[in-house]
This record gives structure tokens, C-alpha cells and sequence, in this order.
């Protein structure tokens, strides 16, 4: 009887660790799991990088392409390894699948526009070309990406409690102002990395940059933005309150001005 | 056949090439041996010309009283002798030397009134830094490096963050809020020194040698210079900005 039993058990174990390992990977974002990633630079990529990159971001990367000098915010500089976007904590590197979804999604408000002109393999074709430019892609891995915890409704305490974070306990009003739109006491001055004067985010726009989820708000300032001044509050708040400054934030939004 | 003896032959020229040159071991590698009897250099750095004047940076926080308001301590020149505080020095072409020790206390770097204290920090690669916000508001800590990863952080009052640096490299350090910033310098080996409010600077245990001794200010920039350490001695030298 003994052996049986114990092939029953560990036959559901198995079945349940299969069970698990599907869902795992259903759960994944589809974005980019879907297709794969070279590991390599290809020809493709180089050619793709050249005719629909370049322009802007420079031959070498360096963010100097001919059209660059008529714009603001100005294309990134790959040299740095310096990513806004990511999943992964403040300083490290972004994981491929973060810059396969800024170039799939873009980045509003800005010259970067969503590349699903391009095809899937043409567009993950271009990340290890990307990453070439850097050699800070030799020295460091990025780090595994920041835990999201379960998202809170939101509801009138939540949005509350979030302003209350706003303005008193991060005081982000200092650059973002008491409104959100962009105008605090510091926001004048303000620099990134490669010495280009940047403005604060206005909420009241309502196109955030890195995606308009909640989920995505939540990782902007749970992960800071890279080769910026916008710092990452990890360290700060515990996981409901960051749904909580979540909640504020997209409160802030104002839809009336966004149509105009 | 032959092309690639010829191939194999010239990769191998090359190789060579690249080994023996030095400036390849003086970049890269340190060897640390025992030195009984280092000598040691000692000296000051001083400002000549405009010396004597008070810090010129500006005044930092912005929403302070005037009165509570603090220098930062972009240039600062001793009035009695002209010394240079904050200026670091350090040997550039030391291939052996004596055991880096790195620190078990962490330095700290501190954020009073919205200025960093210190302002520049000398470190030994490995070493681990404590940042602390010391005001009751809100700070910031941004890192811009290639090598060490970078980082930026929100700092609210009394938050100590801890970070260490692995790789050799000059770090800025900076609060985007209040625009102010310090200099953390991560070094390959422990021959280094910042210099105090009188601009002076000790280095000991060398061994004996000719090295190439380099000063580095944020502002005034480096100056080189050769100086022979002898076994057992101290040796006196000057570094002037003019």
C-alpha cells in the first residue's frame, strides 16, 4: 500500500507544480514573451536600427541623429544605458522585454512614436543593437524587476490618503506642483543626465508617458525614470500607499483640458 | 593554408603588442605586497591669485531664511595660507603597494540645510557609503556612473540608504531638488587623501619609487607632478593652482 500512496502523492505534487508553471506563464504579459528576443545583433537590426532609428537617436547611439536638433524632450542617449522605462529598480539596467514595449507602445508627449508599423521580430530585432551602443550592458545584468503587489480599488479614502502622500510625506508638489501640472517651486531648473532642461510631468494631461495603467503609474515612481531627476520612492512608502499616491496621481487628470 | 599561418602569426605580434604595452597594467591591474619601510609624502595644495576670497558658489535652499542659509563649499580657500579644502590627491601609476583595507565603519555622507557634508568623499573600491537625509524635508540622492550601477532615490527625514561601489570611477552625487551635489571618488588601490580646511594631505607607507602624484579639484581642476619616495622618509611637496 505504502509505494502507492506515496506515487499518489507525488503524482499530485507534480501535477500541481505543472499546474502552477502554466499559469506562470498565461499570467506573463504577452507583450513580448510572445515573440523572442536575439540575443545577438543581427543584420536585420542593424538595417531596422539605420532606417527607422538613426535619424533620431544617431548612428552611434548617441541620441545626435540629423532630425534630434528640433527637439525637446531629445531622443535618448543609448551610450548611457540610462532607460526611463522600466521594471526593473532605480539605477539598473531595463530587461529586454521594457524596451520592447516602449518602442511597441511610444512614448506620448513626446517625437517617439508607437513602431507597430514595424513587425514584432523586426522591432526585437532592434534591442540588442540598442544594447550594443552601451557598454554599461558589459559590466552590469539588470536587476529582477520590482514586485507589483495586488491593485486597491480605487475609492475616496484611497485617493485621499494618496494626497496626503502628495503633499506631505514625498512632497512631490515641489516639482510637480500643488496641482500637478507641472509648475512646483524646483520644476524651473530642473536638468537630466546629458545637461537638457526637463519639465516635470503634468498630470492633468493625462498621457502618461510610461503607459496609462495604473499598474504602469505605480512602476514610474516605484522605479524611478533613469538619466532623470524623477528619484525612485522604493525605500519610502509600503506597497498600499503606493496605490494609494496611484490613485491621486490619475485623479489628478483632467479630461475636459485633455480633449481641448 | 598559408594565409592563415600568416594570420595566426600576426594576431600573435598583436597580443604581444597589446600585453607589453603599459599603459594596459597602469590602467587595470594593482598587486598588493608587504611594504616594511614605504616612505611617505606629505605636502598642502594652495590657491594662489584670487585666495583668500570667500566660497563664491551660492547660497543653497531655496525656501530657507536668509539667515539659516548655508555656503556650499564649491571652493573653499584657507585665508591664512592659502590652502585648498576638498581637493583630492592620489598616485596614478602605482602598480604595487600595500593591502586596501576596507573600512567597516561606512563614511557617511549627510544632507544638512540642504548641502552635502561632506562634500567630497575618497573611497577604496568595495567600500560601503551611508547617505542620510539630516532635514526634515524632502531630498533626493542621484548618481550619474557608467561602471558602478547609478542611482536615484527619494530621501525623506532621517532615511539612511546604503550603498556600495565596486569599480573605480568619479561619481557625482547630487539632490535635484535643491540643486546641490558632491564628489564620491571610488579608487583601485588605497593611495589617496582629501584634503582638509588647511589643504593639507599625508600619503605613507609607498614603497620606494618615482610616481606620478595627481590632484583633482571640482573646480580648479588636476595638476600632475613627479616625486621620488625614498625608504623611510617623508617627503615634503606643493601643489599650487594659480
Amino acid at each position: 500500500m505504502k509505494p502507492k500512496g506515496l506515487f499518489y502523492k507525488f503524482g499530485f505534487l507534480s501535477a500541481a507544480v505543472f499546474s502552477c508553471a502554466v499559469m506562470s506563464v498565461n499570467m506573463r504579459p504577452t507583450t513580448a514573451s510572445a515573440i523572442e528576443i536575439p540575443t545577438e545583433v543581427t543584420e536585420e537590426g542593424k538595417n531596422v536600427y539605420k532606417k527607422y532609428c538613426s535619424p533620431c537617436h544617431g548612428e552611434e547611439g548617441g541620441g545626435d541623429g540629423p532630425l534630434s536638433r528640433s527637439m525637446i524632450p531629445k531622443p535618448r542617449d543609448f551610450t548611457r544605458g540610462a532607460y526611463k522605462f522600466r521594471s526593473t529598480p532605480s539605477g539598473s539596467l531595463p530587461t529586454d522585454e521594457d524596451i520592447f514595449r516602449t518602442i511597441s507602445y511610444g512614448v506620448p508627449n513626446s517625437t517617439m512614436i508607437p513602431w507597430d508599423i514595424l513587425t514584432e521580430e523586426q522591432r526585437a530585432s532592434v534591442i540588442p543593437v540598442l544594447k550594443s551602443f552601451s557598454e554599461a550592458f558589459e559590466y552590469r545584468e539588470p536587476d529582477a524587476p520590482v514586485e507589483v503587489g495586488l491593485p486597491l480599488r480605487p475609492t475616496e479614502r484611497t485617493i485621499l490618503e494618496g494626497k496626503k502622500i502628495y503633499e506631505e510625506k514625498l512632497e512631490c508638489w515641489k516639482c510637480h506642483g500643488v496641482e500637478g501640472r507641472g509648475d512646483g517651486p524646483s520644476a524651473a531648473e530642473q536638468e537630466d543626465d546629458f545637461g537638457f532642461p526637463i519639465k516635470p510631468f503634468d498630470f492633468t494631461t493625462g498621457k502618461f508617458k510610461g503607459g496609462n495603467s495604473p499598474t504602469d503609474v505605480y512602476l514610474r515612481f516605484t522605479t524611478g525614470l533613469n538619466g532623470t531627476p524623477m528619484p525612485s520612492f522604493a525605500k519610502e512608502l509600503s506597497d498600499e500607499e503606493r496605490w494609494y499616491l496611484t490613485h491621486y496621481v490619475m485623479s489628478l487628470v483632467q479630461p475636459e483640458e485633455c480633449e481641448e | 593554408m598559408k594565409r592563415t599561418l600568416l594570420l595566426y602569426i600576426l594576431s600573435w605580434f598583436l597580443l604581444c603588442n597589446v600585453l607589453s604595452s603599459k599603459g594596459l597594467f597602469a590602467n587595470g591591474l594593482y598587486t598588493e605586497i608587504e611594504v616594511p619601510d614605504g616612505g611617505c609624502v606629505a605636502g598642502y595644495v594652495k590657491c594662489t591669485g584670487n585666495a583668500g576670497a570667500p566660497s563664491i558658489d551660492l547660497y543653497a535652499g531655496w525656501e530657507l531664511p536668509r539667515a539659516s542659509q548655508v555656503i556650499s563649499e564649491k571652493l573653499t580657500v584657507n585665508k591664512v595660507n592659502n590652502g585648498v579644502k576638498n581637493v583630492i590627491v592620489s598616485i596614478s601609476d602605482i602598480e604595487k603597494g600595500k593591502k586596501g583595507v576596507v573600512p567597516q565603519i561606512h563614511p557617511v555622507i549627510d544632507q544638512q540645510r540642504s548641502v552635502f557634508i561632506p562634500r567630497v568623499t575618497a573611497i577604496l573600491a568595495g567600500t560601503t557609503v551611508d547617505l542620510l537625509n539630516g532635514d526634515e524635508e524632502m531630498h533626493n540622492v542621484h548618481t550619474t556612473s557608467m561602471r558602478n550601477q547609478p542611482f536615484n532615490f527619494g530621501m525623506a527625514y532621517k532615511q539612511r540608504i546604503s550603498k556600495k561601489f565596486d569599480f573605480p570611477e568619479t561619481v557625482k552625487l547630487s539632490c535635484d531638488i535643491h540643486k546641490e551635489y558632491a564628489w564620491i571618488v571610488v579608487f583601485g588601490n588605497p593611495y589617496f587623501d582629501v584634503t582638509d580646511r588647511n589643504g593639507y594631505f599625508e600619503i605613507c607607507d609607498i614603497p620606494e619609487g618615482t610616481y606620478k602624484f595627481r590632484v583633482w579639484h571640482e573646480e580648479l581642476g588636476k595638476r600632475e607632478k613627479e616625486v621620488m619616495v625614498r625608504a623611510k622618509k617623508i617627503e615634503n611637496i606643493e601643489f599650487v593652482y594659480e
